[in-house]
């Protein structure tokens, strides 16, 4: 399930992400994403995921293209130790702002 | 909605029936008719009649048994039945439609409601009809989707197969969980001995995610032939899959060189779960785990590659897995990487049968019976022989050469030593003369061991005695990458000679460097003598050529090298 809320004055989105992270959010990720302009930073909070594949890899991806790639801002946020191997073994830290 | 059906009528009473089959074709339709039940199923044709009506109380079989029996008959063919019916009795009308009658018309006939029905009954025929085409043509379309799979898939297994996995060094495991794999294993002959693999797992499963596996096997079978290294190969795979593939699509992958001259192996990971490494003389494993992006995410000028070199024992193993089987679940929910793996990772388990321990896991704990990802192992037995006995030559016999007869000069400075790696180059205007690319193999080993004799030890100023132990085998490598990124002044020259007629087909290398030299009448030329690394190589060269030469006290080697044309295999 994925719930999304932009706050206009810190012009962050914060995604909020719950259950399962695998391709049946992919419509509903994306919207959250596409759905409103002007953000300046991006929230991805994880901490209800419970299992995250190698698509939810690719939406976050999507989401870095979206946000315009080296220069986006976004932070991955309350990533729980299920998903923190697989965002590890991926090399995220690399696209992505995590902290646990 | 005008249309003429024909329409079976079974009614023991002749004044009904003569009466009703007036009525129906007087609107056009055809009649058959029937005396009793008995007699309607014998003339019940389900590809010629599209409606049936029958009196309830007959001789010989009463309209519910031959609605039942006509029904059966019809089998999957929709044919509605329409009962006819003196009585008003509630319940015996309400058994009509029970037993699969979808309407009654009582008796005394009136022509203005029998009207009604049949247009209402020629609707539903009509919907019925355009049901049923739509499923034959949705199970048709089903069918050619399913063919035309197969036969893509089998020129997928051809791109992706064409390769060496039936080495005995290897042992593989991959399963699929549709008709397309969205991981690959691909491993290929290097052309101057040794062999890259690559175990890549793509973004989904399926056709969407194996079509980013034709581009990949293409680069890596064709620019390691051609004699490109490990590191110049995955930059290009990274480049081409960003190019193609959509942002939200990578390949997860680790690329394996083994390097059979100096018995090491050098290992990239970008998004795969550890690799172990199963030395024979460490009681557990050693994991070589992702320090680099997946293929196909970052942009060719921010792409980096982290790669991890050992040296190895023969006998020793090198094993990798997709999360396929990093993430499965046993049968209490867990995933293997924290249950299943873990006498793999303590070292309980013999590497030598870690593959065939690793499929009785999944088949045990159910993931084979119901995969839910793309699932793929594999394991290799490091030797000094892998690539070297079963290289493939391809020689048409006994073709007359055209006559060849150039030179070139190719020198490097500090820059392009740093950035450009010459040898591909220079193989391939070698390899113009048809006699010449028949040995490719041996000029490629004789060629880089030329060049990476002039460019560590003469170049880079570093010691071969380094590399003799484990340990030593990676400090050297360190040495040779900050040596390199540090370089300031320095030169390779590469001089080449090709002379090609009828009686003398000869090829002339001359390398030389700027370094110092070495004291070259100390050369052991003793092949056997494996513990020396730096001599292994020129006593390999001694082998290969016909005449080793050095000159500038070391600083320069000529290699002369002489072909017959139609033989493989071993020069004169």
């Amino acid at each position: 399930m994925v719930e999304s809320f932009f706050d206009k004055k810190t012009e962050c989105l914060t995604i909020h992400v719950k259950g399962r992270f695998d391709y049946s959010c992919h419509k509903a990720f994306k919207e959250a994403f596409t759905a409103v302009s002007k953000v300046k930073f991006y929230e991805v909070n994880l901490a209800d995921v419970s299992y995250l594949d190698s698509s939810a890899l690719g939406m976050l991806l999507l989401l870095r293209d979206h946000a315009g790639e080296e220069k986006a801002q976004i932070r991955l946020v309350h990533v729980n130790s299920a998903v923190i191997d697989i965002l590890k073994i991926a090399n995220f830290h690399r696209l992505f702002d995590i902290t646990e | 909605m005008e249309q003429v059906l024909t329409i079976l009528i079974a009614d023991d009473n002749p004044s009904d029936r003569i009466l009703l089959k007036a009525i129906l074709s007087q609107f056009g339709h055809n009649v058959i008719s029937a005396v009793d039940g008995q007699d309607a199923i014998d003339k019940f044709d389900p590809h010629t009649i599209q409606l049936v009506c029958l009196d309830i109380k007959m001789p010989h079989k009463d309209g519910w048994e031959a609605a039942l029996e006509i029904q059966r008959i019809a089998g999957d063919v929709f044919v509605p039945i329409v009962f006819l019916s003196g009585v008003t009795d509630p319940i015996a009308l309400s058994n009509c439609l029970r037993i699969g009658g979808i309407d009654f018309i009582s008796k005394p006939y009136s022509p203005a409601l029998i009207t009604a029905k049949l247009n209402a009954i020629v609707r539903l025929l009509v919907m019925q009809k355009t049901l049923e085409e739509q499923r034959d043509a949705m199970s048709l379309y089903n069918e050619q989707l399913l063919n035309e799979q197969e036969v893509a898939k089998v020129v997928y297994e051809n791109i992706t197969n064409s390769n060496c996995l039936k080495d005995p060094a290897l042992s593989t495991i991959h399963y699929g969980t549709h008709i397309f794999n969205g991981d690959v294993i691909l491993a290929a002959y290097k052309p101057n001995g040794g062999m890259h693999i690559l175990l890549g797992d793509f973004t989904g499963h399926g056709l969407s995610a194996a079509i980013g596996a034709l581009p990949l096997a293409d680069i890596f079978f064709d620019w390691t032939k051609k004699g490109f290294l490990m590191r110049q190969i995955i930059p290009e795979i990274n480049a081409r899959l960003k190019g193609i593939l959509p942002s939200n699509m990578f390949c997860s992958a680790a690329f394996i060189d083994i390097k059979v001259n100096n018995k090491s192996i050098e290992v990239w990971n970008g998004g795969l779960p550890d690799l172990l490494f199963f030395p024979q003389n460490a009681d557990r494993p050693v994991k070589l785990t992702s320090k680099n992006l997946p293929l196909g995410v970052l942009s060719p000028d921010t792409f980096e590659c982290q790669i991890d070199p050992m040296s190895f024992v023969p006998g020793d193993r090198l094993m990798a897995f997709s999360d396929g089987v990093y993430e499965a679940l046993d049968l209490s929910g867990q995933m293997f990487c924290h249950s299943v793996l873990n006498p793999l990772y303590q070292g309980e388990i013999d590497a030598d049968q870690s593959v065939d321990w690793l499929i009785q896991q999944l088949e045990r704990e159910g993931v084979l019976a119901n995969p839910h990802d793309d699932i793929s192992c594999l394991s290799v037995r490091l030797d000094t022989n892998i690539g070297i006995d079963s290289s493939e030559h391809k020689v048409s016999r006994g073709h007359d050469e055209a006559p060849a007869d150039f030179s070139f000069e190719y020198v490097l400075n500090a820059d392009s030593l740093r950035n450009t790696d010459p040898l591909p180059y220079v193989l391939q205007i070698l390899t113009t003369v048809p006699g010449l690319s028949s040995f490719s193999s041996q000029i490629f080993m004789i060629l880089s061991e030329l060049y990476s004799n002039a460019l560590e030890h003469g170049v880079l100023k570093l010691s071969s005695d380094k590399k003799s132990s484990s340990d030593g085998f990676s400090l050297y490598y360190e040495e040779r990458e900050r040596n390199l990124a540090n370089l300031q002044d320095g030169y390779v020259k590469i001089s080449v000679k090709v002379t090609s007629d009828n009686n003398n087909r000869a090829l002339i290398l001359y390398v030389e460097d700027s370094g110092s030299g070495f004291d070259f009448q100390d050369v052991n030329y003793d092949i056997s003598n494996t513990e020396l690394l730096y001599n292994r190589g020129l006593a390999l060269l001694d082998q290969l050529c016909s005449k080793l030469e050095f000159s500038k006290g070391g600083s320069a080697v000529t290699a002369h090298y002489h072909w017959q044309v139609g033989l493989d295999g071993r020069a004169i």
